[in-house]
């Protein structure tokens, strides 16, 4: 059994009338690389507010590394760094001593320490720079420097890639996965990017409207009754004509290939039907994504 | 470094810390170069007051007589000055995300607001220690010693104090002016806890202290009532010391009404420090 390190029981939080969260019963095990799925309102902000206090929980408990975080608050925190939204740091301070600072409050943080966690993010050289003159990228990367600075057993990352470009979303990507792979640290990552969870998570979670819609392994969640299909043909003119002439056949989209949607177990007879009337198949892949997934259990979300 | 030396560390790293510090320099050498200048028609001034029945020959100008004279600058002009960082401890956090970054980190949110009062009561302290040396300081410099003559308020009459009694006394009203001004500090601190904005505690308290010394003030009986409940009414606690003879008694029930205020916003500020939801 994998030791779970962080698990929410009930966990809810209502605003005036309206529950932002819902009975929300989370686990997170060791090394996890969690997705925290959801489109943006669904209550994943919220939900991390409660896991690190910052929000008391209208009903419900966490429990960190087995122990509740208000009550072991001290214990428990010592062993967490979340980064809440914009990475927000003291602009009038440099990126050193804003490490200084904010590792100081977990434990004696020692100079070389710092400089090590600002090797690692790329940012050893504008040290002594103040954050003010920082891109909102280099602010994440300063955001994981710190989490590699604390050393700590959990980092907690609400939408870490958001308002960055390509280049710096793969970046922090790569951080992640460094701080996982390499420093063994279970990661809980909230995103409403489906291909950033994707590409990371191992486990994961969707919200929506406030309840958990489902969790489990990526993997197992993706495996399923999958219904969508690529297929490589040629011509490939003709064989949407005949893909169109069947009712139980719908097109996606054709584009260098044919994407169809098909009920279950259909998969053969496609494949047949275009075999049969002179259709070169090159290829025929089974395509279910996260976003397929992700779209179907949240009834298609608008701000996907 | 502790959390008191943390918080301190960030408030003396801002450029608004300065402002406060700048703005005194700048009055002080001001006023007393002014006073420099034209001292033979501010010593006449000065002694008007006080003349009716004495006849004053000879310079009563000296560095006491200044801070006494500068003391009552404590009015408004240095409560905006402590206010501009009090109503900024935790708000500009709240507002800049950074209250986000602190209160993830282990430290209890009680340590946390007790850290960020002490850095603002550590302020208030060095602000007026500021102003007292440098008046004081520059005050020996330009108009040299001498005793203390003023005229004191209630009972209303001259006052003559040695300047072996004038030294301690003024210091003392110095140390008196600290506690007062922690008040308006206090108050600007809690509202401080209560926005998202530095605006809104700064006016909010320079309003309160402006609408208090008013009331206060004002001749009406209907008023005397409420005045003992107003914190303005004890904040010339740095008076007392200056009188003669000097009214301990009263100088305790200032002190602790002070006290008393200090507890009270302190006191309201960390309880809702301690149970808000950060939403921002």
């Amino acid at each position: 059994m994998p030791e779970t390190i962080l698990r929410t029981e009930g966990l809810s939080k209502k605003f005036g009338q309206r529950w932002a969260v819902k009975d929300v019963n989370l686990e997170v095990n060791k090394g996890d690389i969690f997705g925290f799925l959801g489109p943006n309102g669904a209550g994943k902000s919220t939900t991390i507010r409660m896991i690190l206090t910052l929000l008391t929980p209208t009903s419900g408990s966490v429990r960190i590394f087995g122990k509740d975080v208000r009550r072991d608050r001290h214990e428990v925190l010592s062993r967490v760094c979340g980064i809440v939204e914009k990475p927000d740091f003291y602009i009038y301070l440099s990126a050193y001593r804003n490490l200084e600072v904010l590792g100081n409050l977990s434990r004696k943080i020692a100079k070389d320490e710092i400089v090590s966690a600002l090797e690692i993010v790329g940012l050893a050289s504008r040290a002594n720079d103040k954050v003010k003159t920082f891109s909102h990228g280099m602010k994440q990367r300063l955001g994981i420097a710190q989490a590699i600075l604390t050393k700590p057993d959990l980092v907690i990352m609400d939408e870490p890639t958001s308002g960055l470009d390509p280049q710096g979303m793969k970046e922090v990507r790569d951080l992640v996965l460094t701080l996982s792979r390499d420093h063994g640290t279970t990661i809980f990552l909230s995103s409403h990017l489906l291909t950033e969870v994707h590409s990371v998570a191992n486990r994961m979670a969707v919200l929506n409207h406030g309840e958990l819609i489902v969790q489990g392994k990526v993997s197992d969640l993706l495996k399923g009754d999958s219904s969508y299909y690529s297929i490589n043909v040629s011509p490939q003119d003709r064989a949407v004509e005949i893909l169109k002439a069947q009712p139980w056949i719908e097109i996606v989209s054709v584009a260098n290939e044919i994407d169809i949607h098909i009920d279950s177990g259909r998969a053969a007879e496609v494949n047949r039907l275009l075999v049969v009337n002179d259709i070169e198949v090159s290829s025929f892949t089974a395509k279910r994504t996260l976003e397929d997934y992700f779209l179907k259990i949240t009834e298609g979300a608008s701000d996907l | 470094m502790t959390l008191i030396g943390i918080e301190t560390f960030k408030t003396f790293r801002r450029w608004r810390t300065y402002l406060g510090f700048l703005a005194v320099l700048g009055a002080v050498i001001l006023l007393e170069v002014i006073v420099k200048l034209n001292l033979a028609h501010f010593s006449q001034a000065y002694a008007r007051g006080l003349s009716n029945e004495f006849v004053v020959s000879g310079n009563i100008i000296n560095a006491w007589a200044i801070a006494a004279f500068t003391l009552n600058s404590l009015y408004i002009h240095v409560p905006f000055l402590i206010t501009l960082v009090a109503g900024d401890m935790v708000s500009a956090e709240a507002a800049s995300g950074t209250l986000r970054l602190l209160l993830i980190r282990p430290p209890s949110r009680s340590r946390i607001i007790v850290a960020k009062y002490s850095a603002m009561m550590i302020y208030t302290g060095l602000l007026i220690i500021f102003l007292a040396a440098l008046c004081i300081g520059l005050g020996l410099l330009l108009f040299g010693t001498g005793d203390l003559i003023r005229f004191q308020v209630m009972p209303p009459q001259m006052v003559i104090l040695p300047q072996s009694i004038a030294v301690p006394r003024t210091l003392l009203a110095f140390l008196f002016a600290i506690l007062a001004m922690s008040v308006v500090g206090s108050l600007a601190f809690l509202f401080s806890t209560m926005v998202d904005n530095s605006i809104g505690p700064i006016i909010g308290a320079m309003a309160i202290v402006i609408v208090f010394t008013i009331v206060g003030t004002l001749p009406f009986e209907s008023l005397e009532a409420i005045r003992p409940y107003l914190f303005t009414t004890y904040m010339d606690i740095w008076q007392l010391p200056l009188d003669n003879p000097v009214n301990w008694l009263e100088v305790l029930k200032y002190a602790l009404a002070l006290i008393g205020h200090d507890a009270l916003f302190f006191g309201a500020a960390f309880f809702i420090f301690v149970r808000k939801d950060i939403k921002s």
